[in-house]
Formats: C-alpha cells, sequence, structure tokens
C-alpha cells in the first residue's frame, strides 16, 4: 500500500514534468527540437497517460488497501497478490507504457494512448485489482455497503468493461463510427473510474476525519445510482455538431445536464457532512478532499453547460476544454487522491509525516489550480471569439500566448506542490501523523470508525 | 429490526445493480453500436462505391501522423458550424473517414483542422514547414520535425515524404468525388430540410483561404494604403519566404522550388500584387491569403512595391529591339503568348502559369539570369544552347518592354 503511495507521488512527479515541458514548448516551440522522444506530442501522451493510471492509479490503490479492510472488515485478499498488482501496474504498464509512447508507438487516442500491448497489462492488473478486492464486500453482504464500497465496486467492475470499449473498439471500427465508442470512453475513463474512486474517498473521509456520520445515506445511494446511470450516457457530448446522428448528440447532452442536478445532490450531501469542520478543516485530508468537493462541483456545474449547443458551440475545441479537463483531473480527482492518500498516512504509526509540507502543497496546489482554471477558461473565450470573427488563424495562436505564459507559470506552485506532498509523506518523524490525529481529535479503534462507515440500515440493524 | 426491510433492502440493490449494468450496455447500444449502424448505412448510401485507399507511403504517414500526435491540436473533423464551415469547407460526411483505423477527430485546435488539407499547401512547402515551422509561419508553436528530414528541408527522409504523402490525401476523396459525389451524398442522404441545410451542401467544398486558385477574380484593393503597416505585415507574414528585403532569401526559401519571388528585382502592377494576395500562384508555394481584410492586402502591396529597386531603363538600340522581338517571336510564344500576356498556346497544359509581361517586369538582370539559367521547378528552362548572348540580351530588353505601369488595368487574359 505503501508502495503504491510512493510509486503515485513518483509519477505524479514525471507527469507533472511532462506537462510542464509541453507547456513551455507552446511557449519556446524549439525546446527539444532535435529529439524526437522530447516532442511535444509524444510528451503530450505521456502527461495524461501518467495523470491518469501512473498517479491516480497508484493513489486509488494505495487507499483501497487503507479503506477496503475498515470498510468491510475484511483484509484484502492476498499479501501477495497485491505485490503482483503493484509490479504489473508499475513495471508492465507504466514504465513501458511511457517507453513506447516516447519511442512512437502508440495510438493516437485521448486518454487511450498507451499502445496495445500496454492494454492487456492493464486489463490484467485491473482484474487482479477487482480479485483482491472486490471479495471482501461480498463477505458481509450488500445490504451493509456504505456508499464507498458501491463506489469502489463500481469503479473496479465499470472500468473493466469500459478500459476495452475506449482502447480496442476504435482500432477495428472506422472513423466516426469508431469515434462514436471513442467519445464514450473520454467520458467513462472520468466518470467510471476516476469519479467513483474519487468520491469512495471523499465519502470516506469525511466522516472517518471529522467522527461524524454524513449527513444522508439515501442521498448518498441516490447520487450513487445516478451517477452510474447517467455517466456513460454523456459520451457523445464530446461530438457535438458532428456527423454522429443527432439523436445520440441530444440525447448525451440531456445526460449531461442530468448528471448536472445528480452532481449537485451528491455535493449537497458531502457538505452537508461537512458542516463544523470549518471552512477550512484542520485535518489536512479533511482540507484535501474538502477542496476537492468544491471543485468537483464546479467542474460539474461546468461539464454539463459546456456540453449544451450554445456553450459548446462557442468553446469546443478551445483552451476552455483544457482548463476543465485539469479541474477534472488535478482539481477534484487529484485533491482526492492527495486527501485519501495523507488520510491513510496519518493512520500509519511507522509512515513519516511532515505536516508543515503538506500544509504547503494544499496552498500551492490550490494556487496552482485556480490561477491554471481562470487564465484558461478565458483563453478558451479569446480563441473562440476570434474563431467565430473568422480572423486569420494565426491570429487565435499569438492571442493566446500571454495566457500559455501564466499558464506555464502554473507550473512552479504546481510542480512546488507535488514536491512538498511527497515530501510530506517520506519526511518527518514517523508516526507524527497519528499523533497529530491523537491531538486533535483522538484515536479511535477500527470498530468505532466502521459504523460510521456503513448506512444507517445496516446500523440500526447491528 | 426484522429480516423485512433487509430483504426490501437487498432486493432494491439487486435491481440497482442490474439497473446500473442495464445502463452501461445502453449507453453502448444507444450511443456506440446505435450510430455505428446509421453511419455505416449513410457512409454506403451516400459515399462513392469506391473510396481510394491510401498508398503505401500515404499509410505509413499516417502512423507518423499518429505517433506524434498531430491530432492533439490539428483536428480531423469539420463540424456542422457556419464558424467551422466558412473556415474550412464542407462538414466531414461519415464517409470520409470509412478508412480512419482509428479516427484522428481530435478534441483540441491549436492548429487549423486538417480534414481539408489536401490540395491546399504545395510539397515542397509541407517540408520547409515540417523542418522548421517558424521559417515559414513566424508566429507559429507547431513542434519542428527536423528528425524527419537529413539536415536539410529539401532532403527529406522517408518517413518525411510518407507523412506529406498523407496530408495530401486529407479531403482528396470528397474532392476528387464531386460534383456528382455531392450530387450523389444529397440524393441519397434522404433526410429532412434542416438537416440538410445543416450538412450545407450548398457551401464550397474547401474553403482554406491560402488554397491558391489558378483563375479566379481578384478584388480591387482600396486605393489608399499605409506602408507602415503594409511593412509590418510584411515582416510579418511574407519575410520569411521573400526576405526582409525581398531578395527570395528568407529562411523558409530553402527546399521551395521554385524559390520564392524576388521582389527587389521586379516591378509589379496593383492587379498583378492584388491577383497573387488573394488568388495566391497555383503551382508554387505562395499560398492565397484571402483571410485578410483588403486594406490589409493594399498595404502588403504597397510594401512589396517599395521594396523594388530602383534601375535606370537606358534606351535600347534599333537592332536590339528588332532582334528581340524576332527571338520573342520564334522560341517564347508558344508558353508566353504573342504579345506577352502568358496565354500562349502551351500555356493551360503547363503545372504554373508562365508571366505576362505586361504585369510584371523583372530587372535586366534578373530576366538575363533567368533565360541563362532557367527557374528550377518551373517549366522555364535555360536557354543558353539555344540562343546567344547577344539574343538573350535583346530578348531580355523585348519582355521588359511589355511592362505598362503599376496602375496598368487588368488587360489580357491571364491563363
Amino acid at each position: 500500500m505503501h508502495a503504491h503511495g510512493i510509486a503515485a507521488l513518483v509519477t505524479l512527479l514525471v507527469s507533472a514534468t511532462f506537462g510542464i515541458i509541453v507547456a513551455l514548448q507552446l511557449l519556446w516551440p524549439e525546446l527539444g527540437r532535435d529529439t524526437a522522444w522530447l516532442s511535444w506530442g509524444r510528451l503530450r501522451y505521456a502527461h495524461t497517460q501518467g495523470i491518469m493510471l501512473g498517479w491516480l492509479g497508484n493513489a486509488f490503490l494505495a487507499f483501497l488497501y487503507h479503506g477496503v479492510p475498515i470498510l468491510t472488515g475484511r483484509p484484502v485478499t492476498s499479501r501477495a497478490l497485491g505485490a503482483w498488482i503493484f509490479g504489473l501496474w508499475n513495471f508492465a504498464v507504466m514504465v513501458p507504457g511511457w517507453l513506447l509512447v516516447l519511442a512512437g508507438i502508440s495510438q493516437p487516442l485521448e486518454w487511450a494512448e498507451f499502445p496495445l500491448v500496454v492494454d492487456v497489462f492493464v486489463v490484467l492488473a485491473l482484474l487482479l485489482a477487482a480479485v483482491q478486492f472486490v471479495p471482501c464486500f461480498f463477505a458481509r453482504g450488500l445490504e451493509s455497503l456504505y456508499v464507498s464500497s458501491w463506489y469502489i465496486l463500481g469503479g473496479l467492475v465499470f472500468t473493466l468493461l469500459s478500459y476495452p470499449m475506449g482502447n480496442i473498439v476504435p482500432e477495428v471500427v472506422a472513423g466516426a463510427s469508431g469515434a462514436a465508442f471513442s467519445g464514450l470512453w473520454i467520458h467513462d475513463a472520468v466518470g467510471l473510474f476516476v469519479t467513483p474512486m474519487a468520491l469512495a474517498i471523499i465519502y470516506f473521509v469525511i466522516p472517518a476525519a471529522s467522527r461524524r456520520p454524513i449527513y444522508s445515506h439515501f442521498l448518498s445511494m441516490l447520487g450513487f445510482w445516478l451517477l452510474f446511470f447517467l455517466y456513460p450516457l454523456n459520451g457523445t457530448h464530446h461530438y457535438v455538431f458532428s456527423v454522429i446522428p443527432m439523436a445520440a448528440q441530444i440525447g448525451a447532452i440531456t445526460a449531461s445536464a442530468l448528471l448536472g442536478v445528480d452532481v449537485l445532490i451528491v455535493v449537497t450531501n458531502l457538505f452537508l457532512s461537512m458542516r463544523g469542520s470549518g471552512f477550512v478543516p484542520r485535518d489536512l485530508g479533511l482540507r484535501f478532499v474538502g477542496m476537492s468537493t468544491f471543485f468537483y462541483l464546479v467542474v460539474s456545474v461546468q461539464g454539463a453547460s459546456q456540453a449544451q449547443m450554445a456553450v459548446n458551440q462557442a468553446v469546443h475545441f478551445t483552451d476552455w476544454v483544457v482548463g476543465h479537463s485539469h479541474l477534472a483531473m488535478l482539481g477534484f480527482a487529484s485533491f482526492a487522491a492527495a486527501g485519501g492518500l495523507v488520510h491513510a498516512w496519518q493512520r500509519i504509526a511507522w509512515a513519516r509525516y511532515n505536516a508543515r509540507a503538506i500544509t504547503w502543497a494544499f496552498w500551492l496546489m490550490t494556487a496552482g489550480m485556480v490561477i491554471m482554471f481562470v487564465d484558461l477558461t478565458i483563453a478558451g473565450l479569446v480563441q473562440g471569439r476570434l474563431w467565430a470573427d473568422g480572423a486569420p488563424w494565426i491570429e487565435s495562436v499569438q492571442a493566446t500566448r500571454p495566457y500559455w505564459m501564466i499558464r506555464a507559470l502554473t507550473g512552479i506552485p504546481l510542480a512546488g506542490a507535488f514536491i512538498a506532498l511527497l515530501v510530506g509523506l517520506t519526511t518527518g518523524p514517523r508516526g507524527a501523523g497519528l499523533r497529530e490525529v491523537e491531538a486533535s481529535i483522538g484515536t479511535e479503534p477500527v470498530d468505532e470508525i466502521a459504523p460510521r462507515l456503513a448506512p444507517a440500515a445496516a446500523v440500526e440493524a447491528s | 429490526m426484522s429480516g423485512q426491510p433487509q430483504r426490501a433492502l437487498r432486493m432494491s440493490y439487486v435491481v440497482a445493480s442490474v439497473a446500473g449494468v442495464a445502463f452501461f450496455v445502453m449507453s453502448v447500444a444507444l450511443l456506440g453500436w446505435w450510430p455505428k449502424r446509421v453511419l455505416d448505412e449513410q457512409s454506403r448510401a451516400m459515399g462513392p462505391e469506391y473510396v481510394l485507399p491510401l498508398s503505401e507511403s500515404a499509410r505509413r504517414g499516417r502512423v507518423v501522423y499518429s505517433r506524434e500526435g498531430c491530432a492533439y491540436c490539428h483536428t480531423q473533423q469539420v463540424r456542422y458550424l457556419h464558424t467551422d464551415m466558412a473556415r474550412f469547407g464542407a462538414p466531414t460526411l461519415a464517409w470520409e473517414t470509412r478508412l480512419d483505423y482509428p479516427h484522428l477527430w481530435g478534441t483540441r485546435r491549436i492548429g487549423p483542422d486538417l480534414t481539408r488539407a489536401a490540395f491546399t499547401r504545395s510539397t515542397d512547402w509541407h517540408f520547409a514547414h515540417l523542418f522548421s515551422p517558424r521559417a515559414v509561419v513566424p508566429a507559429s508553436v507547431m513542434p519542428a520535425y527536423a528528425a524527419l528530414f537529413d539536415g536539410a528541408p529539401d532532403r527529406p527522409r522517408q518517413e518525411a515524404r510518407d507523412l506529406v504523402a498523407y496530408l495530401e490525401t486529407l479531403g482528396r476523396a470528397r474532392e476528387l468525388a464531386a460534383p456528382e459525389g455531392e450530387a450523389r451524398a444529397r440524393e441519397a442522404c434522404n433526410c429532412t430540410d434542416d438537416e440538410m441545410a445543416m450538412m450545407a451542401f450548398d457551401g464550397a467544398l474547401n474553403a482554406h483561404p491560402g488554397r491558391a486558385r489558378r483563375t479566379h477574380e481578384a478584388p480591387a484593393l482600396p486605393r489608399s494604403a499605409d506602408l507602415d503597416r503594409g511593412r509590418q505585415l510584411y515582416g510579418e507574414h511574407c519575410a520569411t519566404c521573400h526576405g526582409a528585403t525581398g531578395q527570395g532569401d528568407g529562411p523558409g526559401a530553402r527546399g521551395l522550388r521554385p524559390a520564392p519571388a524576388s521582389l527587389a528585382e521586379h516591378e509589379y502592377s496593383t492587379d498583378r500584387l492584388a491577383d497573387v494576395l488573394w488568388n495566391g500562384v497555383w503551382g508554387t508555394a505562395m499560398p492565397a491569403w484571402r483571410d485578410r481584410r483588403p486594406e490589409d492586402l493594399a498595404a502588403i502591396a504597397e510594401a512589396v512595391r517599395a521594396l523594388t529597386r530602383a534601375e535606370p531603363n537606358p534606351p535600347v538600340p534599333d537592332h536590339m529591339v528588332e532582334l528581340g522581338a524576332r527571338v520573342f517571336r520564334e522560341n517564347c510564344v508558344q508558353c508566353h503568348g504573342d504579345e506577352g500576356l502568358g496565354n500562349g498556346p502551351a500555356a493551360a497544359e503547363l503545372a504554373m502559369s508562365p508571366s505576362n509581361f505586361h504585369r510584371q517586369r523583372p530587372s535586366l538582370d534578373r530576366a538575363i539570369r533567368v533565360l541563362r539559367n532557367g527557374i528550377d521547378g518551373t517549366p522555364m528552362a535555360p536557354w543558353t544552347a539555344r540562343l546567344s548572348d547577344a539574343e538573350l540580351i535583346a530578348v531580355a530588353h523585348h519582355v521588359r518592354g511589355y511592362y505598362e505601369g503599376a496602375s496598368a488595368a487588368p488587360g489580357g487574359v491571364r491563363r
């Protein structure tokens, strides 16, 4: 578990470095000119795959090792299996995936750039992860499952279904039809893998760190099921005004609006659960997931509106969308993942923990994220305006330069934040996190946390 | 608590779980499988019976395009939106993508859409641009792909040739199918009036503002022009190839065949400059600049004219005049026409139009040099084998004599 956490932070740093280089290349395009593997396109592939699979994938797995035993009262299936999953994920997926992409062996599909040979290992690792974690949930029966457990189950099962669809189908289904499947995956990658795992962490950390049960189990389950019903139906909104049948586009746009409503339910429940923790919670894990919840609200309302034709027309293909995806992956998902790691670290007696560094990480990451989002959103509006006005194309590139400059500068706080996070979880005295928790809210045995992480019905029944 | 609510809860979870999977299946069915069926059908009905497959070289070029992430800055999807159509042309139809494994639609457009890239740029322009984008387009942020070349834009390696071969297929199938193809698609569309209007069969198939046109009216440029603005625009957009002083020696010039015009050595009439700026020069790397406002084009024309080096025009001795006329009549009229209008009987067969000397005048030096060396990359051949030095000089004087001055009316047929 610890290993996944460290791997997560290392891959985060590597992926962020890729991201910073591509941001700089938009300003100084001669950067890396004579080195094929340093060219923009290849680094761009490595950046997003690294963030999604390397950083978030590892961080989520790390959290599962902490969360699943508490949620289910059962140990995970096997330690040896854990070593296998770790090895596969990092040395059969991440390392070869990056090397192949940088060497020019890849597929030009958004969120699916690792080549097919790597996809095989992704699916295998996901299967093993399902074997590792899923049986724990069935040991006690479904009726006592807390919402985090549902999200984890849903995430594991549906990623296993959607990953091959997004990574393999477009290779065998041509053109516009293949794009229809790609569109589904672009959304499912975020909606059925990243979102459920991030929400599982948020729903776990809030009651565990605040020592209060969540506001409403009913709303949590309503939100969960609506999310799993609606998320898959969103995909086609990535190709509005395309040749894909209008009925499918309109269906996806409608589902997007409904999804926005669902997120309002989820976020309301989460914020009500955080009542009393303060605007900036003292507990660092809680602070990260609180900010994550806020970003989730913003990114989802934004997503629901930019799927609508009038907005889509103005901002599609622009940096607005780049801002949106950073808000999702960096704002919502990365804050949740960081919160999950910090929370788990606080509860490992031998883990090093440096609260100062983690506090720095939080504020730097928040600053970088907010500035980047605002900057790219404005850049997108400027580009969209110039395109609509029929200005010569190059003017939209020239006009973006200052915005790209600011975006590149946000690399400084963000890289600082990621380094601080790594420092925070690898330096400092062993067990400092645990002592901090003891001092503030006092430690509690697992069997006292567990009831709060179960639906009301189960608590009453027990 | 009794077991009753427990069982109800369990049942509801089972129902919800089944529904969850069902919704996922539904998403694949309704947003993946069903569109595929519709698109396959549409593709079959609206597309040509036989779509030219990619050549082996273009197929390899597509792999280069994919691996370098070109699709992450250049979309290949013209949407059913006026802003897209005005800039790039007809929206992408399903059949146009039916050989795309996998699709390269893209989600971000930093550079222009490439759906209809075929016929918009010359091959040598592509090489120069891929080798060093900013040597051609100073404000470009495109990465340089020098690794595909042996150190110079005119020494492309196979991968660069493949990539350009691929670029030159983009939108080709639709273009080759038109207008019969458009008629067939329109008929087979079987769509409502709304959809028909959306599919914009009536608009330009390829609306690229830089695409050169061989014969086309050019709008008259505004009379007054801002020379400072013209110089600024020239510096931003023209100097890369034509050179800061108009000698045709800018950083992008290397690798272009024919070389960019040496503006300093020519005088141009206003309508010639308007024509070149508005329509480009067919068969060369010179693109059109139709996305610019006429005031800007007029300003550029003014700046170009200011580059011309003044030259004395000494009177030509009579015997030279006669000799020049005779040499021209015997050797040049096939292409350049009886009156030097560039409309000889062979002109239409050539890959690019012969000079119309009424609308542009080379310096004497330049004319003699061209007669001696020809112009690489054009049908203009060296004449030293056929003509003596005296004849070369005489005919150089002769062609210079046709020029009608800067404000010549757009007379004569340009072919």
